[in-house]
């Protein structure tokens, strides 16, 4: 019976992949019938691949960025899409490892035929996946890759998120407004992450050179960690006037909690891993008070982003974060310059080779006035973004929500 | 055929990789020792290639000579060995799953080692690696022939003394002691060449993904290749090979389905989401339904017998 | 090291240790009775926590596919606890049902139920993301109405301060201990089990219903799963469904450290490595992480047996 059965299975199993490999060739061009296209466009979607981090154990960023990213799809399609065409996000999962960007990679340049890709989440994965877009010539946007290095990778490659050296020093400076007698600073930062690793150098450095403050301690942490006793009393141990945090949204959380729960009463600086409504629920009434540099205000006053903000609240019910503005900015860059594009030289004349490499010279050369404020590109493809903000987190009296209030 | 060939290239290259990988672990099994330290030699490998192409061998631009590649290799594959001996002539002492705890202690240590050490380059790891070739199918000249020259060689194995001592081990130890065999040098050998294979995975897999950090060959990896071997099916090395490339082609195929128009949206979006959801429930039908793997040497055992019996029934 | 930062080391280890222990507790029960691994116990915890979350009546967020759903009731915390252990204990139930005991009527290789109880968990977790999504939730604060959030055990001039919550922990950890090891060794179902763990046909011959036995073993390791995903979660929240995976790991260092399959001793485990790693200097921090491993892989090499265990005498 168990052989029958085993048989069988096997024979599904098998037809299965046949049916892969056979439908992987039948079904090359892009499909769809622009569902997702409002009233004013018309004609075969151009399809703009996404590739982010939608399940495993960074899944919680993947998220805010996937609502960012369709929102965009729905704005400009709404806006008239490209010149009548509509636009059509295509998301493949990256999940939280280096094979799984390749492989949403490869899926999205070669099955999806996709003009150009936003993603990937994570910086390690963006070394690993990048360099195949390179290869491939398709541009790629990261909206969410901080450390050093990621524009160098290609011509194709550039980002819409500013590195950490640029944004992080902000806070302290803000923190700085608040309390001018800050003298001791301690320092906390998750060990096994890459970001923190390379944010809390950015800290180091800006607290002792440019500063010139005494940094009285500095503690290690793991991002999977979830009890900090040690680190808090160690910390407070040295008394010191200002905290700095460099963690993910979890134990950065958790950190903050217990250090407050344990008595620090001074100001506490976090870094970009913490710049998330995900952290609320974590550290809850403690979260009141920590200041975070920020890439994205929701506060900024544009149209984009007055829509941006509208239609993320009705949905989410809350104001929208930083990874979510990024997404955003990523496939909207994209869009204006496919607009651009066209109207020099019509998409269709053009073979997809062609878009790609014309596309990635139109993205760099353009001006963008994007939910971020208003962005344009280094000859590498790195961001040049006007205005950086300084928020910091006021929760209401139950401790179950909060916002962030611009203070810079 | 092309778009085929440049979408599912480069999982044939990691179906390949993981085929070796899930023999690397099937090798002590062989002797029925469960041993999870594979991934740790497949990093350490990993590292040397990482090191190696980066900061030793100084390249011009253009493609990175293929035969450095097989040197870091060699040195890959050969540390690897060095180190199993060193760790598997005390830890093979342990049996069943302490042997298995044991060896998940030494992936944990080293990855902690490599999150914390300057050459290793800390949490953010090694990146820029270069690239030997222009697309990520051609690593299959490489991948291909040391997967077949590695189950040539476990064809071999299983049929050499070697093999059957291996075999003897695991049915039983003390026998096989009593037999003359000498059960320790067997173990560590069977681990030592499963590690080898590990760390010269491990140095093309880092030029293969461009980039190598701490993340790679942790616990998660561990279970991932025994489920390959247990699935696979692990009294011959061919069910590794089978389980490693279907299950590392499972969750793409998942992703291929989830693309299909015609279903409906939430069978798509079942197939893209909840991918994994329908991974985990196939690991456990799979290990429900195929008790001894997919692969089992019955297989061919009762064609092979059926044939020679059949002539014999006909005379009754 | 002053005798206040000694304490301090002291009491943050054995606050550390607790949250291992109760961790442990469960996990190592189905050991001690089955002799297997159950890897899907760390998806139960988290389970556990995300059932009394929906229990208090609190509503999912916007990104799994029941977003913003409540219950139409709400109960007062301490019921939904123990609701919410009782339906972690069911599905525990489920998991023997589903995964093990199928695997334990063929007789088939204990590795397998491991790879099936992996399974399990990763359909577990990812359902979890499908369901109610990847973000943080927390229950309504201070759910115990503890009302200080930390207790000095110092003088005012010397703090030597420790989290409220910590405490509660702590003591249930020890307080399950204490019922646990009455039941075993007082009671006529404790008995039964003992003599299911020693020998289960031997047990099923004297007439004990052994399936029913084992199916009461995985309720309350999934109770004791439930509800330390719950205690767990009111400390540190419930940071997504990774939760309780992220214990998985350490928690076989505990449970071997302590005697794989031995209850008190996963309770000493527990505060043993919260205690090496409380007491690791401030330069070696980042090694940390290498410390339950490195006690594991010693004590595996030095008693096998783990800290309380008894000497096995080898079935050959």
């Amino acid at each position: 019976m168990s052989i029958r059965i085993s048989r069988f299975m096997l024979g599904v199993l098998l037809l299965s992949i046949l049916a892969a490999c056979g439908g992987a060739t039948a079904t090359t061009a892009p499909g769809g019938s622009g569902t997702t296209g409002g009233a004013t466009t018309s004609g075969e979607p151009i399809p703009l691949g996404i590739a982010l981090a939608q399940t495993g154990n960074v899944a919680l960023l993947g998220q805010e960025q996937v609502i960012g990213a369709k929102l965009a799809e729905t704005y400009f399609n709404s806006k008239g899409g490209i010149n009548g065409r509509p636009i059509k996000l295509i998301f493949q999962d990256t999940a939280g490892d280096e094979a799984g960007a390749i492989n949403a990679f490869q899926t999205l340049i070669n099955q999806d035929k996709v003009v150009g890709i936003v993603g990937p989440t994570l910086s390690q994965q963006a070394f690993s996946a990048d360099p195949i877009a390179e290869q491939a010539k398709v541009p790629v946007l990261g909206p969410s890759n901080t450390a050093k290095g990621i524009p160098q990778i290609g011509d194709y490659i550039a980002r819409v998120s500013a590195p950490v050296a640029v944004v992080a020093p902000n806070a302290l400076q803000a923190a700085l407004e608040i309390n001018p007698n800050i003298k001791k600073v301690a320092v906390l930062y998750a060990q096994n992450d890459a970001f923190s690793k390379s944010e809390t150098g950015t800290f180091q450095n800006t607290v002792t050179q440019t500063l010139k403050l005494e940094l009285a301690t500095v503690q290690e942490f793991q991002t999977t960690d979830t009890d900090f006793t040690t680190q808090a009393t160690n910390v407070i141990n040295v008394n010191p006037d200002l905290v700095i945090i460099s963690g993910l949204a979890a134990d950065g959380g958790n950190l903050v909690k217990q250090l407050r729960e344990l008595g620090y009463s001074g100001l506490i600086v976090g870094g970009n891993g913490l710049n998330t409504a995900n952290i609320f629920p974590v550290c809850q009434k403690f979260c009141d008070g920590i200041i975070i540099a920020q890439a994205y205000s929701f506060a900024q006053e544009n149209d984009v982003n007055k829509a941006f903000r509208d239609a993320y609240k009705a949905e989410q019910k809350k104001e929208p974060p930083q990874f979510s503005g990024q997404a955003f900015a990523g496939v909207q860059v994209f869009v204006e310059a496919l607009i651009a594009l066209d109207s020099k030289t019509k998409l269709d004349t053009l073979s997809l080779e062609q878009i790609r490499e014309q596309l990635n010279t139109q993205i760099l050369a353009g001006k963008y006035n994007t939910p971020l404020g208003e962005i344009s590109f280094d000859p590498e493809g790195e961001i040049i973004q006007s205005k950086y903000y300084v928020a910091q987190i006021k929760m209401d009296e139950t401790g179950t929500n909060g916002t962030f209030n611009f203070i810079r | 055929m092309t778009d085929f060939f440049n979408t599912y290239g480069n999982l044939m290259v990691l179906m390949v990789f993981n085929a070796m990988l899930g023999l690397s672990l099937y090798l002590p099994l062989m002797a029925g020792q469960l041993s999870l330290a594979s991934p740790g030699f497949y990093a350490l490998g990993g590292y040397i290639g990482a090191v190696f192409s980066t900061k030793v061998f100084q390249s011009s631009d253009g493609a990175f000579p293929v035969s450095y590649v097989l040197l870091e290799m060699l040195v890959g594959g050969l540390a690897s060995g060095v180190l199993a001996i060193v760790v598997g002539i005390p830890a093979l002492r342990l049996r069943g799953i302490y042997l298995a705890l044991a060896t998940i202690a030494f992936v944990e240590i080293l990855r902690v080692l490599s999150l914390n050490l300057t050459i290793t380059g800390g949490a953010i790891g090694i990146f820029g690696i270069p690239q030997p070739f222009n697309r990520p199918l051609k690593y299959l000249y490489i991948a291909g022939p040391l997967l077949l020259f590695s189950m040539f060689f476990m064809y071999r194995l299983e049929r050499i003394r070697a093999g059957r001592a291996l075999t003897a081990i695991r049915e039983d130890e003390l026998a096989a002691g009593a037999m003359g065999i000498n059960p320790t040098y067997y173990k560590v050998l069977a681990f030592t060449l499963g590690a080898i294979l590990a760390g010269m995975v491990g140095a093309l897999s880092a030029h293969f993904l461009n980039t190598w950090n701490a993340r790679q060959g942790t616990f998660d990896a561990s279970i991932t290749y025994l489920t390959f071997a247990l699935i696979g099916g692990s009294r011959t090395f061919v069910g590794p090979v089978v389980g490693a490339m279907l299950l590392t082609a499972l969750p793409e195929l998942l992703r291929f389905l989830g693309g299909i128009d015609q279903l409906p949206q939430s069978v798509r979006d079942l197939f893209l989401n909840g991918r994994l959801i329908i991974f985990g429930l196939l690991i456990v039908l799979g290990t429900i339904f195929f008790p001894q793997g997919i692969i089992t040497p019955r297989l061919w055992e009762r064609r092979r017998r059926t044939k020679a019996v059949r002539p014999a029934e006909s005379n009754l | 090291m002053t005798l206040t930062q000694f304490f301090q080391n002291v009491l943050n280890g054995l606050s550390i240790g607790s949250v291992y222990a109760i961790f442990a507790l469960g996990y190592t029960l189905v050991f001690s009775i089955l002799g297997i691994i159950n890897f899907a116990h760390g998806s139960v915890f988290t389970l556990g926590a995300y059932f009394t979350y929906m229990l208090t009546g609190l509503a999912v967020g916007f990104n799994g596919i029941l977003a913003t759903t409540r219950l139409p009731f709400a109960l007062p915390f301490i019921l939904a606890l123990l609701v919410g252990s009782g339906l972690a204990g069911l599905v525990g139930v489920l998991i023997e049902r589903l995964a093990f005991r199928p695997l334990r009527k063929r007789g088939s290789d204990r590795l397998l139920s491991l790879v099936s109880s992996l399974g399990v968990a990763v359909v577990i977790v990812n359902l979890i993301q499908y369901l109610v999504g990847a973000e943080a939730y927390s229950y309504r604060s201070d759910p115990f109405g503890l009302g200080q959030p930390t207790v000095n055990f110092g003088t005012p001039e010397r703090p030597i301060p420790v989290r409220s919550v910590q405490l509660v922990i702590f003591a249930v950890s020890v307080v399950i201990l204490i019922v646990l090891t009455l039941i075993i060794n007082r009671t006529r179902l404790g008995k039964a089990l003992q003599a299911v763990a020693e020998d289960t046909v031997t047990a099923r011959l004297l007439g004990i219903n052994t399936d029913r036995l084992i199916l009461f073993t995985f309720f309350v390791s999934g109770f004791l799963g439930g509800m330390a995903g719950t205690l767990v979660a009111t400390s540190q929240s419930i940071t997504g469904p990774y939760f309780g995976i992220a214990f998985g790991l350490k928690g076989l260092a505990v449970i071997v450290l302590g005697g794989l399959g031995n209850i008190p001793g996963a309770v000493v485990g527990g505060f043993v490595i919260g205690l090496a790693e409380a007491f690791v200097p401030s330069q070696y921090v980042a090694y940390k992480e290498a410390v339950a491993f490195a006690l594991l892989f010693i004590i595996l090499l030095i008693r096998p047996q783990g800290l309380l265990g008894r000497v096995q005498v080898q079935k050959v």
